[in-house]
């Protein structure tokens, strides 16, 4: 009697999720599933028309391109700022996550909107630019690549700081102290106690960084070029433009299965840590 | 680190590692920097400094329909979807950290997968779905739609809460002959309040700041303010997006110093 209560209870708590679990988000991966097998000449047809397009082809290649280098760039900056925020006094981080929580809440089109001011031909740069060397300088940063990889980088180093802060914090200062009794010099303190120990943090934000970039739809769409769309973009593009929706939708069942290859050793790494 | 003080050689290298975040920072503040003098600038051209300063952007702003309408619409759905969201996502949320039952891991993975999947691919989804069941381009889509992506931050937020209760105060309760749904409205979630304003705070901005969904699912008349700001940054950038670049960074600050606030009163983690 006791069990068929607390079942009762666990539906009255639970149904509300299993609605919402079963009736909206489980639905719409089955249809995009089903529809990208609609092609006009049998199942598989759609996803041969892509794998076979030279549009599909590169456009997997500046996908995989500026998704590597964005996440590499924003680990980079990312660390010197968990380095830092790490060795401030904890009143003096609280403030200083500021810096990087603003950010971090900032709409991406927002940033988009100040990027094409701050990198436009007559923004920001290419003004002080041309003002400092006296020349008229027109250097095209925005609506090309560099506009794609500074706004990418821009959104994601906050999500970076977040996981590599947290291992850094993890470490015990007492291996800095015996390691600086032992002789060893601040360089070597660096790569032979920090990096090592910070591994999990970085592992961590570097792949939900880049699988987060895998489907960047916004930035490339405002501040690259036509060369620079990613397999987002295409997606809108067949889904809107040309109105295949089982090609639109095979793009994006092999643009999850490519996210997937990073989201499950993602999975794996943090239920590990737990 | 903490006894080297007086180490030249480490005293310089602090200084590179400190002139080195300070780029980092204006980096990462620029884009917020630019967006507030852009604000108050004149209302037929885009430039950086103003040439002149006056409120005019933002007259055109809350006068004209084309921007207010997608700015109700935003606030509806937003608070909609908020109110979903804590609906739905307290009480299992509670209900998940504290039993073992066939299927949570089923139900707890879908609807955290929003998490990890390509925006573009559910949004995408839900366009087909709820194009075929009838309810494309309507306001309860959009609703819908925003629930599904902000369930997974109400939820996780939640179950960080609940670990943190004491769970004796729950089986005192019960014990004491508190059923369990009492027992949860009148000691869980009294104790569970910084945790839900977070959550609440975050859901709202998510919803409110939402651009992938939105973009499937606005129909002609349910046009979100990001889907208008989109549109609009791709065709001409009109000004007056300034003006609203301006609002949404002081919604941004408000969330970062309520963040900040509740992760002094409660101690924990900002992450």
């Amino acid at each position: 009697m006791d069990r068929s209560i607390n079942l009762r209870v666990q539906s009255l708590f639970m149904s509300p999720a299993a609605l919402v679990a079963v009736g909206i988000v489980l639905p719409p991966l089955c249809y995009v599933l089903f529809t990208s097998f609609q092609g006009d000449a049998g199942p598989l047809s759609a996803y041969i028309a892509i794998l076979e397009s030279n549009l599909f082809r590169q456009t997997l290649t500046t996908t995989l391109v500026v998704a590597s280098l964005s996440s590499v760039l924003s680990l980079v900056l990312g660390y010197i700022v968990a380095l830092h925020l790490a060795k401030q006094s904890p009143n003096r981080r609280t403030a200083l996550m500021f810096l990087i929580l603003l950010p971090f809440w900032t709409s991406i089109l927002v940033k988009c909107f100040a990027f094409t001011i701050i990198l436009g031909r007559y923004g920001i740069i290419n003004n002080l630019l041309r003002w400092a060397s006296g020349i008229d300088v027109q250097l095209p940063l925005v609506l090309n690549r560099v506009g794609l990889l500074v706004g990418m980088t821009n959104f994601l180093v906050p999500l970076v700081v977040l996981p590599v802060l947290a291992s850094l914090l993890a470490i015990d200062s007492a291996l800095y102290r015996a390691a600086s009794v032992m002789g060893a010099k601040p360089a070597r303190i660096f790569w032979t106690v920090t990096v090592p120990l910070s591994v999990p943090g970085v592992v961590a934000g570097l792949l939900s960084v880049f699988v987060m970039s895998l489907g960047a739809f916004v930035i490339p769409a405002l501040l690259g070029g036509p060369k620079d769309q990613m397999l987002s973009n295409l997606v809108d593009f067949y889904n809107r433009e040309v109105l295949d929706w089982p090609k639109a939708s095979s793009i994006s069942v092999i643009l999850l299965i490519l996210a997937s290859i990073f989201i499950v050793p993602m999975a794996l790494w943090r239920r590990r840590r737990i | 680190m903490v006894n080297s003080v007086l180490d030249p050689v480490s005293q310089r290298y602090s200084f590179i590692g400190s002139s080195l975040a300070t780029v980092v920072y204006v980096f990462l503040l620029a884009p917020v920097a630019v967006t507030i003098p852009m604000a108050f600038g004149p209302t037929n051209a885009l430039e950086f400094p103003p040439s002149t300063y006056s409120l005019d952007l933002f007259r055109i702003l809350f006068t004209s329909d084309s921007w207010l309408l997608p700015i109700y619409t935003s606030l509806k759905v937003a608070v909609f979807s908020t109110a979903a969201a804590l609906f739905v996502g307290v009480p299992s949320a509670y209900w998940i950290s504290r039993h073992e039952f066939l299927g949570k891991l089923f139900i707890l993975g879908t609807l955290l997968s929003p998490l990890v999947i390509p925006t573009i691919v559910s949004g995408l989804g839900i366009y087909f779905y709820f194009s075929y069941i009838g309810i494309g381009g309507t306001t309860l889509s959009l609703v819908l739609g925003h629930l599904m992506v902000t369930l997974p931050f109400v939820m996780l937020m939640i179950i960080a809460g609940v670990q943190k209760l004491d769970r004796n105060l729950e089986f005192g309760a019960e014990l004491m002959g508190a059923s369990p749904i009492h027992m949860f409205l009148t000691v869980v979630l009294p104790q569970l309040v910084p945790s839900l304003i977070s959550a609440a705070f975050f859901a709202f901005l998510l919803s409110f700041d939402e651009v992938i969904i939105s973009w499937f699912l606005a129909g002609s008349d349910t046009v979100t303010l990001p889907v208008k700001m989109y549109n609009d940054l791709s065709w001409e950038v009109s000004p007056v997006i300034a003006a609203v670049s301006a609002l949404l960074t002081a919604l941004s600050v408000l969330a970062c110093i309520v963040t900040i606030g509740l992760r002094k009163s409660t101690g924990e983690d900002v992450s």
